[in-house]
């Protein structure tokens, strides 16, 4: 592999010495653009008190390709699908290089804080946020207890 | 060529037009062949007339510069081009602009650098977009000005290289020297395999041929440089001067995209005014043709069942504020104007500025507002690949071809094979029958006398339907231009 860019250090570098609230994000020792995430859940949110594993990945093209960031903790969400894939504006048509690991994973944060049903990826689960939003919350709830522990 | 990108912009290669198809479906209909076969090969037919509607808008300079961009180029030309563009990406120590280069240090790797090096090469040359600057990893502001010559003299023009990729580990390169690369190519295999190998091998070559070019010319600028230093008198033009060294790397600024560290004055976004190198920004670029909201819904149909006209590409945007149609200005140093068509880097004498008030040499102002992208001073990220329409139309036609072929194996099925078509006209998932208006026997009328051999597969039937569609086009508009021009 190609020595790595100077923009992956120094992102890394800042990661470490001036950390985002709620959220860490470690580099793979044998891969050193793996990163192994963590996110608190949101207070006020049905995932409060949780915290949630993801991995991500940025690949060679990055920053002119968005990171790849998925869930690796079960979560009930109606933009995160079965396989923990999110559905987020700016990890698709939306990224531009100058965003950074640290906003990548603010948005991630956000969107555990205001789920949208009206843009899913999870369409059984936005369908049931949609038709009872108050059984779906507790159900949200109800994972985090399970499985954000 | 020069102005060819600003020339783009305002005569405007078109925007993708969603609305093409509603003016290209006035195809001869007369073809009983093609019209039977349903939706698809309708959208077949259209696209051709997108292909003749976009042919019109094209500029004379397309058609007669590097003759048709449509027409299928032989593998042979294609590698030709290919080690022709990567020639044009190695940094040549003696050609320089205000301190910089005309071709990027490679920072990010430079196999996916495809813009057009000739278009890039020019902006840079007539100072509408920064020069390749060879970049520092960091800077350092308590460096002494001797430090700082130091280091920039240690700088190499490219960045450095894996010389044995794995990828190209196995490949049999044979003697770089030569050209042919046939007898590499293992004939046991079948013709598809034999494609791909000789594309791979192709690929290794070149890898090696670029490094071989890299190190060539750094090899090269290492020597003028020690010959300079043995003979003070007789030091090399094109060499800068340590004023120049320091001047340039003493008050740079890092870019916001890459984090490194370049000379200034740097690219500013004509939008909202933000720095941008010229490597971040030639590696700026549309994303592939698509369709709209694929990415929304992944559970699409599949493309070939989609209408090829609905494929588009969209401009960029700006990566700070989001502004589609994404370009920069750039404004040249007016008091460090060196290189080609400048003063000869080796004489630059630095003017120490005491203060903005007594700065002798009259600058231009800066810019302060932000500019549309037809300004006549801002670059935009199209003007660097101006082939993007073309490539947007050819993905159509690819995926027209694909859904033709689809086509034509639902057509030969039930016309090509007699106990076939007789067969189907029993089953049930045939079209009703024993209406004479039916398309099936209307079909089964015009097949005695195809306009197509028997055996012609349906990319030649398409193929051929898009180079008439393009000869048509083409003598329609040498018949448009030639009063004009006399
Ligand atoms: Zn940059
Ligand atoms: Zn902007």
């Amino acid at each position: 592999m190609a020595s790595l860019p100077k923009r992956i250090i120094k992102e890394t570098e800042r990661l470490v010495s001036d950390p985002v609230p709620g959220i860490t994000a470690q580099p793979h020792e044998d891969n050193l653009r793996y990163f192994q995430v963590t996110i608190e859940g949101p207070q006020q949110s049905p995932y409060e008190s949780g915290v949630f594993q993801l991995e991500l990945f940025l690949p060679d093209d990055y920053p002119m390709e968005a990171p790849k960031v998925r869930f690796l903790t079960k979560i009930y969400h109606p933009n995160i699908d079965r396989l923990g894939r999110i559905c987020l504006d700016v990890l698709k048509t939306n990224w531009s290089p100058a965003l950074q690991i640290r906003t990548v994973l603010l948005s991630v944060q956000a969107l555990l804080a205001s789920p949208n049903p009206n843009d899913p990826l999870a369409n059984d689960v936005a369908e049931d946020w949609i038709r009872n939003e108050d059984a779906a919350i507790a159900k949200a709830r109800e994972w985090t207890q399970l499985y954000a522990k | 060529m020069g102005n060819v990108p600003g020339k783009l912009e305002n005569e405007g290669v078109a925007r993708p037009n969603r609305s093409m198809s509603a003016s290209a479906a006035q195809t001869p209909s007369g073809r009983n062949g093609t019209t039977t076969a349903g939706a698809r090969s309708q959208r077949t037919s259209s696209l051709v007339g997108t292909l003749l509607s976009s042919r019109r808008r094209s500029s004379s300079s397309e058609v007669n510069g590097n003759g048709n961009p449509y027409k299928r180029k032989s593998t042979k030309d294609k590698e030709k081009m290919e080690e022709r563009h990567v020639k044009q990406l190695i940094v040549k120590y003696n050609e320089t602009v205000d301190g910089g280069f005309l071709a990027p240090f490679g920072s990010c790797g430079t196999d996916k650098l495809d813009y057009d090096a000739k278009v890039v090469k020019n902006l840079i040359m007539e100072r509408r977009l920064a020069p390749f600057y060879t970049p520092l990893q960091d800077f350092d502001d308590s460096w002494s000005r001797e430090e700082v010559i130091k280091i920039i003299e240690a700088l190499p023009l490219h960045a450095p290289f894996n010389e044995n990729l794995e990828t190209f580990e196995d490949v049999p390169i044979g003697d770089l020297s030569q050209n042919d690369i046939d007898h590499l190519i293992d004939k046991t295999l079948s013709r598809r395999e034999q494609r791909r190998m000789r594309s791979k091998i192709f690929k290794a070559r070149l890898y090696k041929k670029r490094i071989i070019w890299q190190e060539r010319e750094n090899e090269r600028f290492f020597e003028s440089k020690i010959e300079g230093k043995q003979s003070k008198l007789q030091s090399n033009p094109n060499l800068p001067s340590d004023d120049l060294k320091y001047a340039m790397y003493s008050s740079g600024a890092e870019c916001p995209i890459c984090f490194l560290y370049y000379p200034q004055p740097i690219n500013m976004s004509r939008c909202c005014l933000q720095p941008i190198c010229s490597e971040c920004f030639v590696q700026i670029k549309r994303a592939e043709p698509h369709f709209p909201h694929d990415e929304e819904d992944p559970s699409n149909p599949q493309d070939e069942e989609k209408d090829p006209n609905m494929l588009t590409s969209e401009p960029t945007n700006c990566p700070y504020c989001a502004t589609p149609d994404f370009g920069i200005t750039y404004e040249a140093p007016a008091d460090r104007k060196v290189g080609l068509q400048g003063l000869a880097p080796s004489s630059y004498v630095y003017h120490k500025k005491d203060s903005p008030e007594q700065d002798s040499v009259p600058r231009t102002p800066d810019r302060r507002g932000s500019l549309a992208s037809t300004d006549q001073r801002v670059v935009t990220s199209d003007s660097l690949r101006p082939d993007w329409q073309v490539k947007l139309n050819k993905e159509r036609m690819r995926l027209a071809r694909r859904s033709a072929n689809a086509t034509a194996i639902h057509v030969s099925n039930q016309l090509v094979t007699p106990g076939h078509q007789a067969s189907a006209g029993v089953t049930s998932t045939s079209a009703p029958r024993s209406n004479s208006n039916d398309n099936a026997v209307e079909f089964q009328h015009s097949s005695p006398t195809p306009l197509w051999p028997a055996n012609a597969t349906a990319a030649e039937i398409e193929n051929h339907m898009i180079e008439q569609a393009i000869k048509l086009s083409l003598a329609e508009h040498e018949r448009e231009n030639s009063p004009k021009k006399r």
